[in-house]
Order: C-alpha cells, then structure tokens, then sequence
C-alpha cells in the first residue's frame, strides 16, 4: 500500500452527529479543574444568639448581674464572574447588650468578687462589609479581600491576601496567608470616666498552611501562624487595665478528617497550640462526628454532634483582685479571658441538603472553669463565663 | 536557526507515551506538568488503581444514595451520554462486563445464555444522572476506555499551549494532539498510519496543523476461531465482537472527537460505517478484515 497523505484539506461540513460530540468534547477538554471557581452563585445568610449566663448574687458585688447578649446576623454572596474568577461580599451586623466585668476587688473574707458596669448596662451595634475576589489558574488560587467595620466606639480596617498552590497530583495544597488590620478606639464617655480618648492598634498576620489528601476516606492538615500587634491592647473600660503595647501570638494548628464508609459518617478532629508573649499558653482539642441520616429518611441530612476541650495558662500580668496600689504603668489586667482555666463544650448541629438549599441549625453550651484547668490556677477568676449559642443558617445556590 | 526539540518518552496509562516540545525556555518545567497531568488522570479513572474514582463509581453500584461525582466526571459522563445516543447505543461505557466473558487468550467463544445474562447488566440508558449524582444500577460497572486516554491527550495540549510560544506534539499510546495555535507557519506533524497486520508499517500519513488523531482498531487483541475473527471490540446490544474494520483513524479539531468517532465507526457495521466516516467531514483512514483501505486522503 502506497503513503498518501493529507493536509486536513477534508470538506469542513460535518455531519450532525460530529457536531454533537464535538460539542461535549469541547466542554470536556477546556475545563480547568484546579481549585475550582464556583459555577453557582451563593447566598447565605445565618443567625446567631450568644448569651452568657447571669452571674451569681454572690459573685458581684454592684452592678448588672447579666452578662453579655449578642445577636449576629451575617449575609454572605459567592458568585462567579468569569470562568476564572469568582466575587465574594460578606456582610454582618451584630448587637450587643448586657454588662461586663468592670474591676474586681475582694469579699470579707479576702476572695475575689465582681463588680460589672454600670446599671444601665452596655448598648452597641457593629457593622460590617468586607468585599473580595479570587482568581483561579491551573494549580493556583489567588485571594484578595478588603473590609471595615464599624461600631459607637471602634473602627477597623482590613486587608487580606491568600495564595494556594496545588502540586503533587493535586493531592497536596500549600497556602500563604497574611492579612493586614488597623483597629481605632474611642472609647464613651471618656471625659466622665477618665478614659482614653482614642487610640489604636494595628495587627499583622501571616498563616502557613499544608493540607494533604492522604486517600479516599482521610485528610490532613496543618498550619502554623504568627500575628503580631502593636498599639493599644488594653480593656479601657476597665478600671485598672494596662497591657503591653505589643503582642506576638504563634498557632500550630492541626485537622485530619477521616470517613468510615461502611458507618456513612466522618469524624474531624482538630488540635491547636497557642503560645503569646503576654505569657498564655492554650491547648484546644475538639471532635465533631458527621453522621449522614440519608439512609433513612428522603433527603440527604447530617446529624453533627461535637465536643471541645480548651485550656489556657494565665497572663504574666493577671491578677483576679485588682492593686490599685501598684504602678499605674505597670502592666495589669483582671480580665477573666487572661487567666488561667479550663473550658468545655458540647453541641449539636443538622445540616440539610434540599436541591439548591441547605439549612443549618445547631447548638452549643460552654462552660468554663478554673478547675478545668490543665494548667496551674494561682489566681482563679470569678468572673469566667458560661454561655450558650443558638444558630440557624441558610445557602441557597443559584 | 534551527529550532531545538525537547523529547521525552514514558509509560502512563498503559501505554507507551510520548511528547515533543519546541520554543519555550520552560520546556523542562511544562513536560512535568504534563507528566504529572497525566499521572492525575490516570489516578483519577483507571480500572486498574483500587482508589480511583472510576472504581469508587463501581463499588456504588446498587446504592440508592447514588455516587456524587465532580465536575470534570460529570463532563465525562456528558460526552459518553454523546456518544452513546450518536451510535445508537453502540458506543457504551457500560460494556465492560462482557469483556469479562470473552477470553482472547484462550480463544473461547462464551455460550449464548452467558452473553444474554451478562447482556442485562449492560445498558446506558440505566443508568440515572441527577444533581451531579450517578445512580448504577447493582452488576454493572463502568469503564472510560475510549475516552481518557484521549481526552488526557487533549488535556495535555491544552495546559501546553497556554504558553502562546510553546509548539509540540502529544503521543499518549498512539492517541495524538497537538500543541500550539492553529494559524501557525509551521509544517504540519506528519503521524504514520499503522498496517493492521503489521503494525511497524505505516499505510499511509496525515498531516495535522492542529487538533488531534485517534485510532481505534483490534489488531492487538483478536482471536480467529473456525476461520472467523473475532475482534476486542464488543458490540453492547449483542454481546458479539463488532464485524466491521480491523482499523479507524481519524484527525479532527479534538483527540477526544477523533477517538470517539473512531470507536463508533469500528462498532458499526460495515456499509453503516463507511457511509457514517465518508459523512463526517474530518480525515481518516479505515482498513478491513481483508487489508482493503477505505480513506478520504488526498
């Protein structure tokens, strides 16, 4: 047989049925699948009560006896723009209500007791909107959002950038994180009460992260951050609370997240360790299961009960009685969250796929006490919290 | 000046692939890419690799919750849904379940009531696609053959010539695509037609400019029994090897189009077939039982 050749000088009519599968030929061979931008539009909106227990008659000794109240409602739009690049709008606004430790002194029989802000309590509202863009190629994704908020007597500004970088098959994902916030405070009433007038601070972050598929059923990940601030750190509507103008905060973070087929659920578990040069320490470990009901019932749900464990040793500069003897400079704090203690939680969510809607709805109840502290509990707070948190949230993808 | 070539030779998929890469200072760093491209597909949908997702698919058959795919899987069941309604059922990701049957080393022919049982486990129609969720019905399986490897062809080019300067072409076990713009001066990559019976020797060449060249055929795996052949290529509504070519080349704008073409005029009888490729507008060279060459090459 002779050599013949051709220069793909073939009659360019084709017929019905190569136009058909040129079509889904097409589609399928100029498809990017790296970390994928979205092909839906997403909106979300979500709900969340958070209550503090009251204090005890017997642990204050004036003022409010309840705590905080906040109420959170977050609005969030994910849509795509083009075939490489999505939008991303997330809005929030929160109100606040109740009282919150002002000083601590000691009982007749020397013990630390609370005293909260004024009777009047403490009213405020927070906005806000941050707006941001991802940009998808083959192997990388390209984060960049910006944002503020707003409430009576503190604004911030924001700015985040985030790399990814997919390699080995896709199975591995490195990612780079920094983000950049420049926090002012003008505190109420500063005349009355000798407050500051305003100040400001501002935090520099950067996170390095690793995530690892290891198969089909588990996942790893793990990250390490450190985020640096410098300003005005300190509670101004204390009234003895002076910390250091600067702070470095390091966080080794940990997530593997495995699948049992034959039980159709998930179990993720995370661990973090904290360290800061205020002197804290914390460990934090929680495990969520995921179970899928969809075995039993016509749609797909999941049942997600979860546990957490958190404990923190206490600030160089904590103290549960304020000293409003020593150096007005010297650093001092009777915060309860820079003391040391222990704190568990427990709570319960479902998560419903309806075609384009997926409800979420949960729970949570967090206890902390100085006896649950892993660490050593020199100068145990009076004032540590109770709380419980509601939710309920809504995605809806068009 | 002469323009220096970049080659590299390795396994993937099975088969013995090849790529050639001209113009780009990044020559080293795009072959990796693409071996690596090549590797993540074959993870992805071998029947051979026990995590890839093809086999994931196969081990849902028979749940009720479906399996969900992603969007790339999805593309791939769009175009085999193609295929199938093109061929009139002829070209079926569901067949794979007869190649069990037949055993073409010993040389069996395997008894009708086999064929006709393994037959009720073949069938695109069955299965369900809703929500990017596949619904197999239990005893059947899937198998992509005919379509990854060429679409990974396609894949290769694609990442490739997003580097505008970059030229080259792609051989993934004789599933080619080529690299770089369509208006380009260049010569075309000249690909030799292999003799069915004697697979060194090339029958004829086509020139590509662009797109991608596919072959399908059952020289390398037949078997003739009682002076009848009888091909690899199982024909899905009869359980029966197809009667028609021992050989289908076709070049057209997409490897995947041209394997996929290529397949269907190999499962078609005959006639069927030569009237089905002599309509379809693209290039190719078909050859049959008797070594007679059917081609509309200049």
């Amino acid at each position: 047989m002779s050599k013949r050749s051709v220069h793909n000088k073939i009659k360019k009519r084709y017929s019905r049925s190569i136009l058909a599968l040129s079509g889904t030929a097409l589609t399928l061979s100029s498809m990017s699948y790296a970390d994928a931008p979205p092909t839906q539009s997403t909106v979300s909106i979500k709900s969340t009560n958070y209550q503090e227990d009251d204090l005890l008659s017997n642990e204050v000794l004036f003022g409010e006896l309840s705590r905080y109240d906040i109420d959170v409602h977050q609005f969030q739009l994910v849509t795509p723009v083009t075939r490489n690049s999505s939008l991303q709008v997330n809005g929030s606004y929160d109100s606040l209500s109740g009282a919150s430790p002002w000083f601590t002194s000691a009982n007749s029989e020397g013990e630390p007791i609370v005293n909260l802000s004024g009777a009047s309590g403490i009213y405020d509202t927070r906005r806000e909107l941050s707006i941001g863009g991802s940009y998808y190629l083959e192997n990388e994704t390209v984060n960049l959002s910006i944002g503020r908020s707003a409430e009576n007597d503190y604004n911030a500004a924001f700015i985040n950038f985030g790399f990814t970088h997919q390699l080995n098959n896709r199975l591995t994902t490195i990612g780079v994180n920094t983000s950049i916030s420049n926090d002012e405070i003008f505190p109420t009433d500063a005349e009355k009460f000798n407050r500051i007038k305003s100040a400001s601070k501002r935090s520099v972050s950067t996170a390095l992260s690793i995530s690892h598929i290891i198969n089909r059923f588990s996942a790893y990940q793990t990250a390490i951050s450190v985020t640096n601030q410098k300003g005005f750190l300190s509670d101004p509507y204390k009234l003895r609370d002076v910390r250091p103008n600067s702070k470095s905060q390091y966080a080794w973070t940990n997530s593997f997240r495995i699948f049992f087929e034959k039980m159709d659920a998930a179990l993720h578990s995370n661990y973090r360790l904290y360290h800061d040069d205020f002197g804290i320490g914390s460990h934090t470990v929680d495990f969520s299961w995921h179970q899928n009901l969809s075995t039993y019932i016509p749609f797909d749900l999941r049942f997600v009960p979860s546990i957490r464990y958190y404990t923190q040793s206490s600030a160089n500069f904590f103290t549960n009685i304020d000293d409003f003897s020593s150096d007005p400079l010297a650093p001092q704090s009777s915060d309860y969250r820079l003391a040391a203690f222990g704190a568990i939680s427990a709570g319960i969510n479902f998560i419903a796929d309806l075609n384009n809607l997926r409800i979420t709805a949960g729970g949570e109840r967090d206890q902390a006490k100085s006896k649950y502290s892993a660490y050593n509990v020199s100068r145990p707070s009076t004032a540590l919290v109770r709380f419980s948190r509601i939710s309920i949230g809504f995605d809806f993808s068009y | 000046m002469k323009e220096k070539f970049l080659n590299i030779k390795f396994k993937g998929m099975g088969s013995p692939c090849e790529i050639t890469l001209m113009g780009s200072p990044n020559e080293e760093e795009t072959l990796t890419a693409l071996q690596h491209e090549v590797s993540r597909l074959e993870q992805k949908y071998s029947r051979f690799l026990k995590n890839s997702v093809l086999n994931a698919i196969n081990a849902s058959a028979g749940d009720p919750r479906g399996f969900t795919v992603d969007e790339e899987t999805l593309a791939i069941f769009q175009h085999a849904a193609a295929c199938y309604d093109q061929s009139d059922g002829l070209f079926d990701i569901t067949a794979g379940p007869l190649n069990k049957i037949w055993d073409y080393r010993k040389a069996i022919v395997p008894d009708k009531n086999t064929i006709e049982e393994t037959l009720q486990n073949v069938g695109f129609k069955r299965i369900a696609i809703k929500n990017r969720k596949v619904f197999l019905p239990s005893g059947m399986e899937l198998d992509f053959g005919g379509i990854v490897k060429e679409y990974a062809a396609d894949r290769l080019a694609t990442i490739a010539s997003k580097n505008s300067n970059l030229m080259g072409l792609i051989n993934l076990g004789g599933d080619f695509a080529v690299i770089g713009s369509k208006h380009t001066k260049y010569k075309p990559w000249k690909v030799g037609i292999s003799c069915p019976k004697r697979p060194s020797v090339a029958i004829a060449e086509i020139a590509l400019h662009h797109g991608g060249l596919a072959s399908s055929g059952d020289y390398l795996r037949c078997f003739e029994l009682h002076g009848k052949r009888y091909s690899h290529l199982l024909n899905p509504v009869t359980g029966y090897p197809s009667t028609g070519w021992q050989s289908v080349s076709i070049a057209a704008p997409s490897c995947l189009l041209a394997g996929s073409i290529a397949t269907i005029a190999m499962l078609k009888p005959l006639q069927e077939s030569s009237d089905f490729l002599r309509d379809a507008g693209l290039a190719f060279v078909a050859v049959d039982s008797d070594g007679k060459m059917l081609t509309n090459l200049e």
